[in-house]
């Protein structure tokens, strides 16, 4: 059991330029924690869960395990567990060799190894398997395996690279529910790298989001859906994307189709205070609405309507300005509009608006 | 510095046993090589340790160069022998590799018994090369060789063999094809066995035909293989002495440039180590050179080696 | 309308439905024809060997030679008792020093073929140049430099400096076969050993050499046939002491002046293929997989 921290931890591969996979990287993780890193691929997930491990050098900066100073500590000495995306068993050990190899080689006696292994196989149902080779299995079955490998060490800090993403989509939503649970029983520190930001959602206490090697924001993931800390999460994290638009600013709000959508107070101050004139604007496609033709609202024609069951996603085209911007509304299931129709959409409550500095892409919004 | 050793410290000591064996055994020997071909060093002046005799040779400059780059039949006609060479080794490499290939394509399809003829077409490999030559040497033979019994059976002209005609040097190239096959064929087996089967299928949706899938699927996925097995191939052959020197002995019309190096290294009662070394000097000149050609194309086609 | 009928009812007639994988019959007789008749030449010449070893000195010259001529195992007994020559001593001279030499060039090419596939340090591309370069060494050329060299370390005449010497022809081929080979390994093996608690050295000990195997048993082939049929090295580097000599050296007392023994030499070269077809035997089934992933990486 073990708190982490990335304390400005960078690192650069050389090249030409070089590139700063993972830069000034700062983060708190407490003990027992479940926390996901999310990204965009090439963000620099993996290289920071790398270096972490002690698996790739940390060029400036440092990495505390358990509050001690582990930059230039072997991995061997880190006391991790990692499952890694492709599992990475040891082909020439059968499955109770690879989950007891760590123990093997920490000198633990045979006894002692075979109830550990015995018992995290229990766990996993993996007891049938324990004398066969990995290639003898199916891709769940490795997959456990390479949690088991991981548990039975018993460590301080479990490290996951993307561990799902060779399984169906069926036995990623079971297996994701599995391992929160083990997390939650074990309550051993945990990071959890994945680029899929459902599985961030879904599992994480605090989720990370990182893009081009930068931390965008670290909090709950109810905070992040609420209050994305700029544009980029606000684009990232929720499924279908919030719709992002730049806008013209007036003194009464943001000037859409016609509508004038009233905006709060602290970001029309902020705003003016920074001279825009026009600013990102941000809302979800369950904070928009179809509304009735006397009410006000956006002229949207419906281009593609993708029906989900319980409700349906509309996707239209709407004017602002000059040009014509596409928007995504979530409707009721049951009573969608049809395709090449003229529909009006409203914002549903004005406090759900979320607006951003049109070039740096900060948070205006309170 | 600390860090530098911090960071690689494994890996320079994985690589410095070879290092050291290589540096000692090889670039010593080069370094004094070279120095030899700068004097008239041979059996009558070099020191000897048994008889207690100091060295007495002396420096010569670019004498040794120049007599033999000057093609004097008495240093080896050192052109016409470096000709010879590449028709050997070109030869060779060419028979090697379209051989091989041919197996490799055959022993790449579902037959039966494949294992079998695996096992027999690599078989020339295992044996050690001088039992090889000897075999050939004594199925070479004019008088009681089984080849030209066979020849003559089959009403065909029996030269003889391996005297002083050029069909000595037919008879080395047959034998070092021989032995140099299986290298080629199992190589470029693993070859055709590294290309995904759906790139055929691919092709074949769009209609080539086995001609066209061979030349354009399976040749292109042959090519990595391909650049490092016929470099090998040449380098070795370049080189390769045993079989000429085990089969025909010193023979002019066999005479490549390190069988010649050998010759003027062994018999003789002076034993000319100068000349012998100034060859050899000239055989790594050359493979340097072809070898930088080599891969100087190779990149120009955008290979990366 | 008759005729279309038949026309219809000729289409499937016409066009026998045969399966994709199977060939013609024409096809297959020429595939096997050109298999057995390459495996013919391949296998003949230690054939040739075989039947001549059973043929007394005198049998073995006769202008027709049959399969049979006064065969017996004569030759085979007057090797073997001792008769042409300490032959037992040179065989076990033979095994030592082609053992030796497959140990260490397979150790020496192990380790630096790792070092070479997964760590990248400043040198390694020199480094593996200088491989290719070694391999273009008229080796026989230098036998004087090397001569002083082993006798500078007090080497010359022993076992051991005649393995070197083998060594260094052997290791850069090995070298490239075995990078090649553990290229193919993926590293998060070695990831994953690292983080369960090896050193880098424990992962190249106990997981990447077992995973190695195949390639590991092509590079001992190699190294054990360039030792085992070595001669112009072997009868420098070796004491002339006739004990001392190796099976390739011995042997060369059958070749005399003007008139060769071809009968015992028949048989003694059998005797020493023998155990090279053993090992060959051993490892062919990794042949394939084992030298390719070198030759193919480069
Ligand atoms: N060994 C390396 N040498 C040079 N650049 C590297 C190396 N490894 C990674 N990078 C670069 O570092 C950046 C981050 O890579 P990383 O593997 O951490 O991405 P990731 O977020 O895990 O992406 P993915 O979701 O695709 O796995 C990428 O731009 C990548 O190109
Ligand atoms: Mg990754």
């Amino acid at each position: 059991m073990a708190e982490v921290a990335y304390v400005k931890a960078s690192r650069i591969f050389s090249g030409n330029p070089p590139v700063r996979a993972v830069d000034e990287l700062s983060l708190d993780v407490s003990d027992g924690e479940f926390l996901v890193l999310v990204g965009p691929s090439g963000s620099g997930k993996s290289t920071a869960l790398r270096m972490l491990a002690g698996l790739e050098d940390v060029d400036e900066g440092a990495i505390k395990i358990g509050g001690k100073d582990v930059t230039n500590v072997p991995p061997k000495g880190r006391d991790i567990a990692m499952v890694f995306q492709s599992y990475a068993l040891y082909p020439h050990m059968t499955v109770a060799e690879n989950m007891g190899f760590a123990l093997k080689l920490r000198g633990v006696n045979k006894a002692e190894i075979k109830e550990k292994v015995a018992e995290a196989a229990k766990m996993l149902d993996l007891t049938k398997y324990l004398e066969r080779k990995p290639k003898a299995l199916s891709g769940g079955q490795r997959q456990r395996v390479a949690m088991g490998r991981a548990i039975v060490r018993e460590p301080s800090v479990f490290l996951m690279d993307e561990p799902l993403s060779n399984l169906d989509a069926k036995l990623r939503v079971e297996t994701r529910a599995n391992i929160a649970a083990l997390q939650q029983r074990l309550g051993t520190t945990t990071i959890y790298v994945t680029h899929d930001q459902v599985e961030a959602m879904t599992m994480g206490h605090r989720v990370a989001v990182l893009k081009d090697g930068l931390l965008q924001q670290c909090d709950t993931p109810r905070a992040l859906y609420d209050k994305p800390a700029n544009a980029f999460v606000a684009g990232f994290m929720g499924s279908p994307a919030m719709n992002l638009k730049t806008v013209p600013l007036t003194s009464e709000g943001a000037k859409l189709d016609g509508i004038v959508v009233p905006l709060e107070r602290h970001a029309m101050d902020t705003a003016s205070a920074e001279g825009l004139n026009e600013v990102t604007f941000g809302i979800r496609p369950e904070s928009l609405a179809l509304v009735g033709s006397q009410h006000h609202g956006m002229e949207m024609t419906v281009e593609l309507v993708e029906e989900l069951g319980a409700d349906a996603l509309v996707h239209g085209a709407v004017r602002i300005g000059a040009s014509s911007e596409r928007f995504v509304v979530r409707v009721d299931g049951r009573t969608p509009p049809t395709l090449g129709q003229t529909v009006k959409v409203a914002v549903r409550d004005a406090t759900e608006i979320h607006l951003f500095h049109p070039e740096s892409g900060f948070r205006l919004t309170n | 510095m600390r860090r530098f050793l911090d960071r690689h410290w494994y890996a320079y000591a994985m690589v410095l046993p070879v290092v050291v064996v290589i540096a000692v055994l090889v670039l010593y020997p080069l370094a004094q090589g070279i120095f030899f071909t700068f004097t008239n060093i041979n059996e009558g002046n070099i020191a000897n340790p048994v008889l207690d005799r100091a060295a007495t040779y002396t420096g010569v400059g670019l004498t040794n160069y120049l007599n033999v780059l000057s093609g004097d039949p008495s240093f080896g006609s050192f052109w016409s022998t470096l000709i010879r060479t590449l028709i050997w080794t070109f030869g060779c490499v060419l028979c090697h590799y379209g051989f091989g290939l041919a197996l490799a394509v055959l022993l790449n399809r579902q037959v039966k018994g494949r294992a079998l003829y695996r096992v027999l077409l690599i078989l020339p490999w295992a044996v050690p090369a001088f039992i090889s030559a000897f075999a050939w040497k004594y199925m070479f033979n004019a008088q009681y060789g089984i080849i030209n019994q066979f020849l003559r059976a089959l009403g065909l002209p029996d030269p003889i063999w391996l005297g002083q005609s050029d069909w000595a040097l037919v008879a080395v190239v047959i034998v070092n094809v021989w032995l140099g096959v299986p290298f080629m064929m199992v190589a470029l087996l693993g070859g055709l066995q590294s290309i995904p089967g759906d790139l055929y299928e691919a092709a074949e949706m769009d209609g080539a035909s086995p001609w066209q899938r061979f030349r354009h699927v399976t040749l292109p996925g042959l090519r990595s293989v391909s650049s490092t097995v016929v470099l090998l191939g040449i380098i070795w052959t370049f080189n390769m002495f045993a079989v000429i020197y085990l089969i025909t002995g010193p023979n002019p019309n066999t005479r490549i440039l390190v069988t010649y190096a050998f010759e003027r290294f062994f018999s003789g009662a002076s034993r000319d180590y100068a000349v012998a070394s100034t060859y050899g000097v000239l055989i790594l000149s050359v493979l340097l050179v072809f070898a930088s050609v080599y891969r100087r194309a190779l990149r120009k086609q955008g290979e990366v080696w | 309308m008759t005729v279309e009928a038949a026309s219809l009812k000729a289409v499937p007639a016409t066009r026998p439905q045969r399966k994709r994988s199977e060939r013609s019959k024409a096809a297959s007789i020429a595939l096997h024809a050109a298999l057995v008749i390459a495996s013919l030449i391949a296998v003949f010449p230690v054939f040739w060997v075989l039947v001549t070893s059973f043929k007394p000195d005198a049998r073995a010259v006769e202008t027709t030679p049959t399969l049979f001529n006064e065969s017996s195992v004569d030759n085979y007994v007057r090797i073997l008792s001792g008769d042409k020559g300490d032959f037992l001593a040179w065989f076990g001279n033979s095994v030592l020093i082609a053992l030796m030499t497959t140990v260490i060039a397979v150790f020496l090419s192990a380790t630096t073929g790792y070092a070479a596939s997964r760590f990248r340090f400043p040198g390694k591309r020199s480094l593996m140049l200088s491989f290719l370069v070694v391999q273009m060494f008229p080796f026989a050329v230098l036998i004087v430099p090397l001569y002083n060299i082993l006798l500078a370390l007090g080497l010359q005449g022993t076992s051991f400096g005649l393995v070197l010497v083998y060594c260094t022809t052997a290791v850069p081929f090995c070298t490239y076969m075995l990078k090649g080979y553990f290229d193919t390994i993926p590293t998060d093996i070695d990831e994953a050993g690292r983080v369960d608690g090896l050193s880098p050295f424990g992962v190249f000990w106990r997981l990447v050499m077992p995973l190695a195997r195949p390639g590991l048993a092509v590079t001992a082939f190699y190294a054990f046939l360039t030792a085992w049929g070595e001669v112009a090295f072997a009868s420098a580097f070796l004491s002339a002491a006739d004990e001392s000599k190796t099976l390739a050296v011995g042997l060369q007392v059958f070749v005399q002046q003007n008139r060769t023994e071809w009968g015992h030499l028949a048989a003694a070269s059998i005797l020493v293929a023998v155990p090279a077809i053993a090992v060959f035997y051993l490892v062919q089934r990794f042949l394939v997989t084992g030298l390719s992933s070198g030759a193919v990486k480069g």
